[in-house]
């Protein structure tokens, strides 16, 4: 089961979207599990954006979890991460690869020109498929696919490559529910 | 089995017990011993390591631990030299593909960092020209994770973190640079061809959807002249898919049509407020939500 966490307010049609189209790519149930508070100590050093990991590592909710369940926390706050070998780039969210926990930003989504339940589903299909080992994907149509590569916008179908579809099928099968 | 645990000297004198190394094609491991085992009523001291990812445990003879290509985990200098390779655009890819196959495997079986660097840039470079053949693409993804998985071990950072800054360099986002230089942005690659929709693809969702999203969905002009030439889309969720086509557009060479998108944008983010009073009024509303779609997943099977 998918579980989503709201940070942020998000009308209801958006949240709808979002849990029919996660259903719909990762053919598990998903649905809205409720509100949640961003911490207020994940904010980074320049106060101007919140640290993904931090968030993720750091919230504190009382979602009851069963195997293979994952939480995905949505919010519009702007996010950042650790700065790696190529310094920092454009963040949308963050997943604990092959883990349970991912966070999802609605900023910067209309710059995008997708309508914002589009984007955010998008956005939010390819986190839960890095929680099930997903790696990017070359290919410009798949939710897989670098969100910040001009395919994201180009194709707003919500949607997995055949590649990448077997491979969430085989670790969702293989998973331990 | 095991009869004695020791502190030997492994491989060359330079691995340790509790020492990170990269199996070729395993990933990372962790040396946790060197245990003698009783094979075919033969005695063989090998070396047990386990790996990283999903804690199996990986046994080699001693003897052969240097042969297969184990190696500790790079350091950051050698990190940083991969990261300058990777973000040197590859223009010119092996297009043969018994040349690349035999390439690719020796690479891969040698278990070097920039054997698996030359992988990935390789098809990363021939994936903006044509899509990956199946073995290729699981190649591609298998270079990946063994990629992102010592970047991360190296820097200390997690695999998110790592398999960003690893597309920064192959798909760079507007502005990036790379020690001072500016490297081109990613430009729109081919989309992979489609595969027949399966049976269980259509998900029923269509009528549902209708309700609540299709005012938030951009129309686009239909152009029924092109849809042949276009390929069509993955085939993931041909039913969605076709959905959106009709009213939303996903051909990438129309800014027009984006531009269009963008009121919708506008419009859904305003309202935001207004639906955050009324689910604050009436919070049981809220929860009847995503009822539909867990039910639906019950009631037809689905996990």
């Amino acid at each position: 089961m998918i579980r989503i966490v709201t940070l942020s307010e998000f009308p209801p049609d958006v949240i709808d979207f979002v849990t029919r189209r996660l259903h719909a790519a990762y053919g598990m149930g998903c649905e809205l599990e409720g509100e949640g508070e961003i911490p207020a100590d994940a904010l980074d050093d320049e106060q101007s954006a919140y640290d993904a990991v931090k968030v993720v590592d750091e919230m504190d909710d009382d979602v009851t979890l069963y195997a293979d369940d994952k939480i995905v926390y949505l919010t519009n706050e702007p996010l950042t991460a650790p700065p790696g070998p190529m310094g920092r780039g454009p963040v949308d969210g963050y997943a604990q690869y092959g883990g349970g926990k991912a966070l999802v930003t609605a900023h910067g989504l209309s710059d995008k020109g997708l309508p914002l339940e589009v984007g955010l589903a998008k956005r939010a299909a390819h986190y839960v498929g890095h929680l099930w080992d997903l790696h990017h994907c070359f290919d410009t149509r798949c939710a897989m696919h670098p969100g910040w590569s001009p395919g994201f916008a180009a194709y707003p179908e919500v949607a997995l490559c055949l590649f990448d579809r077997e491979k969430s099928e085989r670790k969702i099968k293989l998973g331990s529910s | 089995m095991a009869t004695k645990t020791h502190e030997p000297v492994i491989g060359d004198g330079s691995l340790h017990i509790g020492d990170r190394v990269v199996y070729p094609n395993q990933g990372i491991c962790r040396i946790t011993g060197v245990e003698t085992k009783q094979i075919a009523g033969q005695n063989w001291e090998v070396v047990t390591l386990s790996r990283e990812e999903d804690g199996a445990t990986v046994m080699v003879p001693k003897g052969k631990l240097m042969g297969i290509g184990l190696r500790k985990v790079a350091d950051v200098a050698a990190i940083e030299r991969v990261f300058d390779e990777l973000a040197i655009p590859n223009t010119d890819p092996q297009l043969d593909w018994k040349v690349r196959h035999r390439e690719n495997a020796d690479r891969m079986s040698g278990g070097g960092l920039f054997g698996t660097v030359e992988v990935l840039k390789g098809l990363h470079a021939l994936s903006r020209v044509r899509p990956l053949p199946q073995k290729e693409r699981e190649l591609y993804d298998n270079a990946r994770h063994l990629l992102v998985g010592e970047i991360a071990a190296a820097m200390n950072i997690p695999l998110h973190v790592a398999e960003d800054n690893l597309d920064y360099a192959l798909w760079p986002p507007p502005g990036m640079t790379r020690k001072g230089r500016p490297l081109p942005p990613a430009t729109l690659g081919p989309p992979s061809p489609a595969r027949p929709a399966a049976e269980d693809d259509d998900l029923g969702l269509e009528d549902e959807e209708l309700g609540g999203t299709e005012e938030a969905v951009a129309p686009a002009a239909k152009e029924p002249d092109e849809e042949e030439e276009q390929p069509a889309p993955p085939a993931a969720h041909k039913a969605a898919a076709d959905k959106e086509k009709s009213k939303s557009p996903h051909r990438p060479p129309k800014p027009a049509l984006a531009k269009k998108a963008r009121p919708a944008a506008a419009k859904k983010a305003a309202p935001v407020k207004k639906a955050a009073a009324a689910r604050k009024s009436a919070p049981a509303a809220k929860k009847a939500i995503p009822k539909k779609p867990a039910g639906k997943a019950k009631a037809k099977g689905k996990r």
